[in-house]
């Protein structure tokens, strides 16, 4: 018996060091280029780092303290939270219906209906943005067919603001709203809804009191998908809106990179990651460990 | 009932019009030959024959290809290491490494893209081709694992015990009957990392080195700067069609193998 | 599981196509690139001159529109160089790139106060300027600046100032003042929404502060109150805040009627040229620039090489070709920003335009813009932000 038999029989047997062996690489790796990367971040944000870039042992909450007594941070915030959440409301206005049709009303084809469904989506965020941008234009076809219909009188200037914002957003976001819907209701045992029409039950109190609850954790889950990246979008307020709308993302790259100051961006950014890391934690523990199975 | 079958379905369909006609608009148009958004006067592929003349399209496209095979090769490594550790074995400190893997899904794009050029900076590493696949092999591992840890919920070890008896060491084992086995979750896996990495722009935005341009970097300077145009029109049809093929692909990858 | 095999097969040809592609590609460039400093060296040899021995890759990075590709082209092919030229909008995105120390750039191209910044950082290679016999093409008043005395670090490229391009057909009466764009009973409300401010933030902060008549490179909390407040009243009254590539789109397109904008961008929508012809024809009589009568920020943008820079030598060839008066020239026709040393050699039309060269009279109200430091930008910054929340 050499040394590899004696080292193999060890590691057969022990399963600890198994596991270790198979962590080992990827836990190295994400501790060096994703949490390490955190770690310089803090220490920014605590003046734990200086000019010429060497670390001095002095931490301090100035910037902290500077992020939160700006007048015009919170409003950001506050806007970023507004913008989000009515992402998600219409998201699930939008989705919930079509989901519910898909899943219900259809007899055959049920798996078409949703490939197509899905396939304006294969396209990449990027891309679908950009699209949307087409459209928005004051030159585009959508609004030459309205003027042509005298629906309005002048083209609809929908760029650049508010509303750009939020209907790119939904148009983007859409699809994480629908899948998980659609999941939870084709799981959905059918035959409680018989026995409740059975009872009585109109179709509308079928849905209010059975369908709508028992798809909490569908629209939960869709909540999660949809919310929580959505408070730090960058890309879309920067093509379609201006700095008017501009979110908690936009202005992270302003103090970034505009005004250089990576102390302050550093105290921004690490405020913004434990708060969306609270809300998570809100969520999981709301819902449980079901919702992030997705 | 009637009434709202054919609401829901109108609503439906209006649904599907506002996901499909952006698209479909902007495919139509950059085959327009006048530079209108609004009026097609007449099938031209001059906007195309601008894309296509253009190096640096190409460039970005073949960076764009080889980042994202690489990215996925070594994403498909690691996450199948963890994921394997993660659905085969229980130990301690397990709920929180699955908390771990689930946070760079969590965290916000920005956040992490400057947190690693700062990284970068800090440790003057010069940014380039590297920098940009570090970046996203760091956020596609978790991507990866979840995707196969799904898959490989209720995967059967017996069948490797048996190989065992049967005389075949580990490394026989994995890759004559685990790997195999586990081809579904691996192709779904690496399908979705490619894509990941394919389409990503804030990481590559903040990561990359002079003169090194994937195809959403070239689309996303276009359309911050220029806004709307056919030649954009034309270069994010071609960049669909792509996406197009690897999805079509994907699916029907996926229909062969039979989810 | 022959469809497993296929899928393999299928991947595995992608990847060796790719492969061959890539290494095929590198080989036939490395190839080129060969074959051409061969050229060079037997031209040389005939000529009887010492062949350049110039480093083949060479990272530039420059502002968007401000050079003549066919011109850098040319060079490259003639001297054997692969040039990786990347642009940027904003001045922010050059900066934050030249501070870290490791850009990757070997030539770049800045504005006098950050370059004070960038020199203090100690991210800036000095300049030989023996390196650079063209440089005594370049008139007096452009040698020696005050903000790199001895041109240690720099070397002139261009200059100009921000003031307002305007739509002379739609637009009446004539825009001559800041006053125009931050007063409602003047052109701000008339045109509404017409009307585009700069995103850079030191150049509306310095038209604010201009027409309020206080130091445009103020960072007092008064100064910066009184200027916030003027803009967040201005604010609804605009179509947005523009740079470069958005104003000139828009004034082109008559979506804009008043913009905030460099005086070069205007000229550039003002006349046009033909790259290759290097002919000039008026296109558009319709708009004009003005350099409003309370005052401007002056700007002049310098070649530097950045820390880190791997090809210094060829770095300094190209500022050297770039010093050539004819091809200072045609990059003046091309850009329609002035560029020193060609000023003989420009058609008269082009020399004797006030939006291109800047007039010796109005230099008297011209400012020009210091270096701020982190803590001062950050003050700054956090007041732009208010404004842009508003």
């Amino acid at each position: 018996m050499g040394l590899m038999d004696v080292l193999l029989k060890y590691v057969r047997k022990n399963v600890s060091v198994k596991v270790a062996l198979l962590l080992t690489p990827p836990l190295i790796f994400l501790a060096v280029w994703f949490y390490a990367p955190f770690l310089i971040v803090g220490l920014y944000s605590f003046d734990m780092i200086n000019i010429y870039r060497e670390i001095t042992f002095t931490p301090s909450l100035v910037h902290y303290s500077r992020v939160l007594s700006w007048t015009g941070a919170s409003g950001i915030f506050l806007r970023s939270l507004y913008f989000a959440g009515i992402n998600v409301l219409l998201c699930l206005l939008l989705g919930y219906p079509v989901a519910y049709y898909i899943s219900f009303k259809v007899k055959k084809y049920k798996d078409v209906y949703i490939i197509l469904f899905i396939i304006p989506f294969w396209v990449s965020f990027l891309i679908r943005t950009y699209a949307m941008m087409g459209l928005l234009d004051e030159r585009s076809f959508f609004n030459t067919i309205l003027l042509s219909l005298a629906i309005i009188d002048s083209p609809i200037k929908i760029m650049y603001t508010d509303v750009a914002v939020i209907l790119v957003m939904v148009y983007d976001y859409l699809v994480m709203m629908v899948l998980p819907l659609y999941a939870n209701l084709e799981k959905l045992d059918k035959t409680l809804l018989e026995a409740a029409s059975t009872l009585g039950a109109g179709p509308v109190r079928t849905f209010l009191k059975v369908t709508l609850p028992l798809s909490m954790p569908g629209i939960m889950a869709g909540f999660l998908l949809v919310f929580i990246p959505s408070v730090g979008e960058f890309v879309i307020p920067e093509l379609v809106g201006g700095p008017s709308n501009y979110m908690v993302g936009n202005i992270i790259y302003e103090i970034f990179m505009g005004a250089r100051h990576w102390w302050v961006g550093s105290a921004l950014s690490m405020l913004f990651i434990a708060f969306i890391l609270s809300l998570v934690i809100i969520y999981i523990r709301g819902v449980g460990e079901r919702g992030l199975a997705i | 009932m009637k009434v709202i079958r054919s609401f829901l379905k109108i609503f439906t369909v209006m649904v599907f019009l506002f996901l499909y006609s952006p698209i479909i608009a902007m495919v139509i148009f950059s085959f327009n030959e006048s530079k209108s958004l609004a009026v097609f006067t007449n099938f031209s592929l001059k906007w195309y024959e601008k894309v296509i003349a253009n190096p640096e399209v190409w460039r970005a496209l073949y960076n764009s290809f080889w980042v994202g095979a690489v990215v996925t090769i070594i994403s498909l490594i690691l996450g199948l290491m963890m994921a394997m550790a993660v659905t085969r074995y229980s130990f301690t400190g397990k709920t929180i490494l699955e908390s771990f893997i689930l946070i760079p899904i969590i965290i916000p794009e920005i956040a992490e893209a400057l947190s690693l050029m700062m990284m970068y900076i800090f440790l003057n590493i010069p940014l380039g081709p590297v920098t940009v696949i570090i970046g996203h092999i760091a956020f596609d591992i978790s991507f990866v694992t979840v995707v196969m840890r799904a898959r490989m919920v209720g995967y059967d070890k017996s069948i490797e015990e048996a190989a065992r008896t049967l005389g075949a060491n580990e490394l026989q084992t994995f890759f004559r009957i685990t790997l195999p086995t586990l081809y579904p979750a691996i192709l779904a896996a690496g399908l979705l990392a490619f894509t990941l990495s394919f389409d990503d722009l804030i990481k590559t935005l903040f990561t990359t080195g002079p003169g090194f341009k994937t195809l959403p970097l070239v689309i996303w300077s276009y359309a911050a700067r220029g806004g709307v145009s056919p030649e954009l029109n034309s270069l994010s049809s071609f960049a669909l069609s792509i996406s197009f093929l690897f999805a079509i692909f994907r699916l029907r990858a996926e229909r062969r193998m039979g989810r | 599981m022959v469809n497993r095999r296929d899928v393999f097969k299928v991947a595995v040809a992608g990847v060796l196509g790719l492969a061959i592609g890539g290494v095929g590609g590198y080989i036939s460039r490395q190839g080129e690139m060969e074959s051409l400093k061969k050229e060079v060296v037997e031209l040389s040899k005939q000529l009887g001159v010492a062949a350049p021995k110039l480093e083949p890759n060479l990272n530039i990075y420059n502002w968007t529109y401000y050079i003549n590709r066919n011109i850098v082209d040319w060079w490259a092919k003639e001297n054997g160089v692969q040039i990786v030229y990347d642009t940027f909008e904003s001045l922010d995105e050059v900066v934050a790139k030249l501070q870290t120390g490791t850009s990757g750039y070997d030539l770049a191209v800045v504005s006098d106060s950050p370059l004070q910044e960038l020199a203090n950082l100690g991210v800036l290679e000095p300049i030989d300027l023996r390196k650079i016999p063209n440089f005594k093409y370049v008139p007096d008043r452009f040698k020696n600046p005050r903000y790199d005395p001895g041109n240690k670090y720099s070397v002139i490229y261009s200059y100009g100032t921000t003031g307002l391009g305007w739509n002379n057909e739609e637009v009446s009466p004539e825009v001559t003042a800041w006053a125009d764009v931050f007063e409602v009973d003047r052109h701000l409300g008339k045109y509404k929404g017409k009307i585009t401010m700069h995103s850079d933030s030191v150049e509306t902060y310095g038209a604010a502060l201009i027409y309020l008549g206080r130091d445009p490179n103020s960072t007092k909390d008064e100064d910066l109150r009184e200027a916030i407040e003027l803009l967040k009243k201005q604010k609804p009254y605009l179509a947005g805040y523009a740079s470069t590539e958005e104003y000139m789109a828009g004034l082109e397109a008559g979506r804009f009627l008043i913009s905030h904008a460099y005086n070069g961008d205007i000229a550039g929508l003002m006349y046009a040229s033909d790259e290759r012809e290097i002919t000039i024809s008026k296109k558009l009589e319709h708009i004009s620039y003005t350099v409003p009568e309370e005052g401007a920020l002056a700007w002049a943008d310098n070649f530097v090489i950045p820390k880190g820079a791997k090809n210094i030598e060829a770095a300094h060839a190209f500022i050297n070709f770039i010093l050539d008066p004819i091809v200072s020239a045609i990059c003046t026709i091309t850009v329609k920003y002035p560029f020193p040393a060609g000023r003989d050699y420009v058609p008269e039309e082009i020399r004797s335009d006030p939006v291109i060269f800047t007039p010796e009279e109005l230099l008297g109200k011209l400012y020009w813009t210091r270096p701020l430091t982190p803590e001062e930008r950050a003050k700054r910054a956090e007041y732009w932000l208010e404004l842009m929340a508003a």
